[in-house]
């Protein structure tokens, strides 16, 4: 709810004429989309004959069963309690999704003999490069927003050129950069060593940004009583300022760690077999590349889905623990 | 006194950084056979001469040829995919020391990279659209043609193409076509199979890739006779005159007793490790 308030307005749901625009809507659409020569033409055949010979009335006929099911749905969901609701929609719109890529007509069994290896590979080699560079990134972010909240001209100056830089170039390109340009320095660098190096540098720049933000809205007064107290800059950070500031900087770094999850398919260029690397390869022989991008499409997806829920795990934890 | 002493060390730093980054003749073939380990690059999306077969094993014509390389010299084989630029750009560093990549050893190549030796030549053709209505290939003029970024096909698409081998037949440019560049020979293809002109009204590449797609049905036919011959080469790092000596000769006994002939027969069903075509 954005803004709770007890004025209750009937839902457009219960209102027949809202309800009746919809289904002349839908209704001029779903004709319009002249369906009678897919599996919903079949469906209809003992009504309008033949499918592909039905023209107009074949086509209006379909538009108004079709309009009439989905503004029913519509009525009927809107009844339920809000729970209720949500489940219903996430399944339906979850069923229309797997028929889309069902209509594709794809290999399953080729699906089946490939998905253990980009699970065993592929999830595993994403994950850990993802965690070594958000653990990184973190560390680099804590130096950065202290640095750049620091009266020190050259700590300020170093941090905001290192945000700047890297909050300014596409990930991909600091891939590259890295793994073709440290080796003209004369340090040879391996392609995983360069995928992590270019995630938590990238990263590190965003979240030290986070950082900085959680850092400062702590109270100036937690500072002067920490030093009226005798307390050292570290001391003060340590046990006073990160413990406060914490609840505030986890959630979006949460965040940060479910986008790096995406971006560290770009290391892919460099030859790590991850996941998006063998989701672009694997079907390559056999021309199968739908099976696998989809496949590694819900894999991410998935991936992405329990992530979102220890976030907001970790979120309630702090939210409770902070009132 | 202390300016000189300065330049000085400038001048010692920098002469050090040179002699560091200068190759020793032979320091390639001694890293190889120091390790066992003859690590080469190949592409990872590159059927049938280099991909991921059912095993999830690296499998193909290249790969045989580099695993048969590295028995001659009695050193293991190891098998790194990084993308196809990163493998043309050169200054490898050591990353790998070998490419057995199907690689056509172009001048602008030769400048960043060594060719130890030919070791097959595939021809160039032009596939399109199955429902298409081209004939010929000069029909194609003006049209919209994909090629793989960075490839020969490419170049001959852009008229800039300089081969630098023997043996390979003269070929003359027969279109001037709008170029579209994709990831690898398969994007064109996948693009070119949604219908002609509706991305693409034609794409130039390998033959037998061509081919190993319209038996994977793939709606597409090939246009008129090959555009020109690629010879293929294997590729090293410039600056190692005895790796580059070595693998020319095992390259030589590959072909001489017939192993070549084999591996082709074996991935294409055709002979293309001499002819020509």
């Amino acid at each position: 709810m954005l803004f709770a308030d007890t004025v209750v307005p009937d839902p457009a749901v219960h209102k027949p004429k809202v309800m009746a625009i919809m289904l002349a809507a839908s209704f001029v659409i779903f004709s319009l989309m002249g369906l009678n020569d897919t599996v919903l033409g079949e469906f209809m055949r003992p009504a309008i004959g033949e499918p592909t010979e039905s023209g107009l009335f074949g086509n209006l006929a379909i538009g108004l069963v079709i309009s009439m099911l989905f503004t029913g749905n519509i009525v009927l969901i809107g009844f339920l309690p809000f729970r209720i609701q949500v489940l219903v929609v996430w399944l339906e719109l979850l069923l229309l999704f797997l028929a889309f890529f069902y209509s594709f007509g794809l290999d399953f069994a080729f699906i089946r003999s490939k998905v253990w290896f980009m699970i065993s590979q592929g999830v595993f080699t994403t994950l850990y490069i993802s965690a070594i560079s958000i653990t990184l990134a973190s560390i680099v972010a804590i130096f950065g927003a202290v640095a750049k909240l620091s009266s020190n001209g050259f700590a300020y100056a170093i941090a905001s050129f290192y945000t700047s830089f890297f909050r300014g170039l596409p990930l991909l390109m600091q891939v590259y950069l890295i793994y073709l340009g440290l080796p003209q320095l004369g340090y040879v660098i391996d392609a995983v060593p360069a995928g992590i190096l270019a995630l938590t540098l990238c990263y590190g720049a965003y979240m030290t940004e986070i950082f900085r933000a959680g850092i400062q809205s702590i109270n100036k007064g937690q500072w002067e009583a920490s030093r009226s107290m005798g307390f050292k800059f570290g001391l003060t950070m340590r046990r006073i300022i990160l413990p406060q500031a914490m609840p505030l900087i986890i959630p979006p770094t949460g965040n940060q760690f479910i986008a790096m999850l995406k971006d560290s398919s770009l290391v892919s260029v460099i030859g790590v077999w991850e996941l998006m690397f063998l989701a672009r390869t694997l079907g390559n022989k056999d021309f199968k590349h739908m099976e696998m991008l989809i496949t590694a499409a819900l894999i991410y997806w998935c991936l992405t889905m329990c992530l979102e829920v220890i976030q907001s795990r970790i979120e309630r934890h702090y939210r409770t623990i902070s009132h | 006194m202390k300016l000189n002493r300065r330049i000085f060390t400038f001048a010692t730093t920098a002469a050090l950084t040179l002699c560091t980054s200068m190759s020793f003749a032979g320091e390639a073939l001694d890293r190889v056979m120091a390790a066992g380990v003859l690590n080469v690059a190949t592409d990872a999306n590159w059927a049938p001469q280099s991909f991921i077969n059912d095993n999830n094993e690296m499998d193909g014509f290249d790969i045989d040829v580099a695993r048969e390389i590295a028995k001659r010299l009695s050193v293991e084989v190891e098998f790194i995919t990084p993308s196809w630029d990163i493998i043309t750009a050169g200054k490898w560093n050591g990353r790998w020391d070998l490419s057995v990549g199907s690689m056509t050893p172009t001048k602008s190549r030769a400048e960043v990279l060594a060719f130890p030796g030919v070791y097959y030549y595939t021809p160039a053709s032009i596939a399109v659209h199955k429902d298409s209505p081209f004939e010929e290939v000069s029909d194609l003029n003006g049209k919209a043609i994909g090629a793989g970024t960075a490839t020969t096909f490419e170049l001959y698409l852009q008229h800039d193409l300089q081969i630098d081998a023997e043996g390979v037949p003269a070929f003359e440019y027969q279109l001037t076509a709008e170029n579209k560049s994709y990831k690898d020979s398969t994007a064109a293809m996948d693009d070119l199979r949604l219908g002609d002109g509706v991305r693409l009204n034609g794409m130039v590449g390998s033959l037998p890739a061509i081919l190993s797609a319209i038996e994977a049905n793939y709606p597409l036919r090939v246009l008129g006779d090959p555009v020109f011959y690629e010879p293929l080469a294997l590729a090293i790092d410039r600056g190692d005159a005895e790796f580059n000596d070595k693998l020319a000769g095992i390259l030589a006994d590959m072909k001489a007793d017939g192993t070549l002939t084999a591996l082709s027969v074996k991935w294409y069903g055709i002979d293309f490790s001499s002819t020509g075509g």
